[in-house]
């Protein structure tokens, strides 16, 4: 393969690998504090939807992202409400997210969209940096993503940094290992998770505006396909490290950019076995990793004051 | 009198909050609430045609919902029913040129199993994922459905296209293949009887057999189950595999008794229903047919309430949704001996 397709793999593979990212960085933190919310796709395809309504109707991308950050903390608070303040079993509170956002981004975009097929979204635009975006190779590879892209990688590397050096991380891993000990020196199990699964769906409505606004213009039912599943095994297989998850979501980004690219390459191949590669590819990355010594002690367990 | 401690009142005012959302919806699509549901209730369930369009929708989901429900007891969540159901389907219908010669009383049953093991197979793939290697569940499961979608895809273009090769779909299964309708003049075929028996065949193996009780244990208590000997990962790879089996049926049911033949998306969203169907059945064999009948006419209903108003189909999904966050609150009420 020559330098120009690599980097062209490559440079697709940053832009596919984003809404995992973003939803990844947000379940990590969700993980970390106990919440398990298996509901991502469903936010997803609620923040994929705001995103293009809000776009169209601010003129801006900004305007769409702003309102896919909302529309997630909110299905992100619901989620705590039902698994934190509730206490009801946190996955069958996550399936209910994927009925809903399924079913409200579904009727938003035909109740909208339905018979106005081209409506031009306003997208991100690709960032310019003029002779730096023009370099070969590494112009493409570094610098003429979206802006939102840094913004992914830039929270990927600050996580790690709150996760494992502040006050506030060791707070968040307090409340998600031993609630009880965290308890006992006056931290509010309950108000802390509640806070990071707010922050948990709000990151993933970004991945999924970053899908619809950046990656992709427009809105299709169902278009997350999957991905917020994905999110949730990038989060076990890089264990729960912000950093991990960086590289496993650029794993699958490149996987997912790459059965594209391939497939003009192998017309005797059926395409469909390239299209199920980073499903394939999650199913081994799930395998690989899992009975690992990083999981949350107190994952998907309430916390109950004695 | 019930007096509602604190828990159970706010988890009522978030119903509450749920209905009104739906209300809001309905008001947002500028259509009366009180009209839309009349034509859910009257289109789903009161009119002989829609009776019979929701009988027939409840075949699969009773069949999956059974599934789901058999899963979820083990504290074991199959969300890929949808999955295993094509590819049930799928492995009958390539097992279906060998059977067609054969007398129907013979074929037909052959049939049905092939698209169970199809299904058991998808479902045991999850099942070792999980037992053998810890993987979660849920997201292997999903990654199947996903898998499956695109084999089928490749099957209809493939090997199992009609011989015109026109259009990505198999060719019809033979007469002696197919469910034979009950009713002359509705579409209701002896799959009800399928579902049926399918019932009667869950409820004794949860409520009367060894197995069935170790299921429950290892739902409830993982750790004393262990220690009443029970091994968790066998429970794991044996109850994705019953439930995957059930799943494949609906399939090959689905084909053989409705659609005849395989094409795309022919069971799409089954899945995600059957476990709402399972939920709201508290995950009781015999109540399942019950609450997949009640589905059934909702997307009925719903079909009916697309075509005849503003009110877009997806709304069905919120409905579920509101369902699924319903049975949680019922899970904390206070239970009636507490009162």
């Amino acid at each position: 393969m020559d330098l120009m397709l690599l980097t062209g793999l490559l440079a697709s593979g940053v832009r596919f690998a984003m809404p995992l990212l973003f939803a990844a960085l947000g379940e990590t933190v969700g993980q970390k504090s106990g919440v398990l919310n298996v509901g991502l796709e469903g936010i997803m395809l609620v923040g994929a939807f705001l995103a293009v309504a809000f776009s169209v109707a601010t003129g801006s991308p900004w305007g769409g992202l702003l309102a896919a950050t909302l529309g997630g903390a909110a299905m992100g608070l619901l989620h705590g409400f039902f698994a934190v303040r509730l206490k009801v079993d946190q996955i069958v509170s996550g399936l209910a997210l994927i009925l809903l956002g399924l079913g409200l981004s579904g009727f938003g975009y035909r109740l909208i969209f339905a018979g106005h097929q081209s409506i031009r979204v306003p997208g991100f635009e690709r960032l310019d940096l003029g002779p730096l975006s023009d370099l070969p190779v590494l112009g493409p590879l570094l610098f003429s993503h979206h802006l939102l892209a840094y913004v992914g990688i830039f929270m990927a590397v600050g996580l790690w940094w709150i996760l494992t050096r502040t006050g506030l991380g060791l707070t968040i891993r307090a409340v998600g290992e031993n609630p009880k000990a965290a308890d006992s020196v006056g931290i509010d199990v309950d108000k802390v998770r509640m806070r990071c699964a707010a922050f948990g769906g709000a990151m993933a409505g970004i991945g999924g505006a970053y899908l619809s606004t950046a990656q992709l213009a427009g809105f299709v039912e169902d278009m997350v396909a999957g991905r917020g599943f994905i999110a949730i095994a990038c989060v076990v297989f890089a264990r729960w490290n912000p950093l991990g998850v960086l590289a496993v979501a650029l794993i699958f980004g490149i996987a997912d950019a790459g059965q594209i690219r391939l497939q003009p390459f192998f017309p005797q191949i059926p395409y469909q076995f390239f299209i199920i590669l980073p499903y394939v590819l999650a199913l081994v990355a799930l395998a690989g990793s899992a009975k690992s010594a990083s999981l949350p002690a107190a994952l998907a367990q309430p916390y109950r004051k004695a | 009198m019930l007096v509602l401690d604190r828990d159970s009142r706010v988890a009522l005012m978030a119903l509450a909050a749920c209905a009104l959302l739906l209300l809001g919806l309905i008001a947002l699509a500028g259509e009366s609430p009180l009209r839309v549901l009349a034509i859910l209730i009257g289109d789903g369930f009161l009119t002989r045609a829609g009776l019979a369009d929701a009988l027939v929708r409840s075949i699969p989901l009773t069949l999956t919902g059974l599934g789901v429900a058999l899963s979820f007891r083990a504290g074991v969540f199959n969300i890929g029913v949808d999955g295993q159901l094509l590819i049930g389907a799928a492995l009958a219908m390539a097992c279906a040129p060998i059977l067609g010669p054969l007398p129907s009383a013979l074929a037909l049953p052959l049939l049905l199993l092939a698209g169970t093991l199809g299904g058991a197979i998808w479902g045991g793939i999850a099942g070792i994922l999980k037992a053998r290697f810890g993987a979660n569940e849920i997201i292997a499961t999903i990654m199947l459905n996903y898998i499956a979608i695109q084999m089928v895809s490749w099957l209809i273009r493939g090997p199992l296209q009609e011989p015109m090769g026109i259009f990505p779909r198999s060719e019809k299964l033979t007469a002696s293949l197919r469910l034979p309708i009950l009713f002359d003049g509705t579409r209701l075929s002896a799959g009800l009887i399928v579902a049926a028996l399918a019932c009667v065949a869950v409820w004794f193996l949860v409520a009367r057999s060894r197995y069935g009780y170790a299921l429950t244990v290892t739902g409830k208590n993982a750790d004393a189950a262990r220690y009443g000997g029970i091994q968790p990962a066998v429970i794991a790879f044996s109850v994705l595999c019953l439930s995957g089996a059930l799943a494949g049926l609906a399939g090959i049911v689905e084909v053989s008794g409705l659609h005849g033949r395989l094409q795309e998306g022919f069971a799409g969203g089954i899945g995600i229903t059957a476990i709402a169907v399972a939920l709201l059945a508290r995950l009781s064999p015999l109540w399942v047919p019950v609450a997949a009948f009640g589905f059934a006419g909702l997307y009925v209903g719903s079909d009916a309430i697309a075509r005849l108003t503003a009110v877009p189909f997806p709304l069905v999904h919120v409905i579920e949704g509101t369902i699924v966050l319903a049975f949680l609150v019922l899970q904390i009420m206070p239970k009636a001996k507490d009162l």
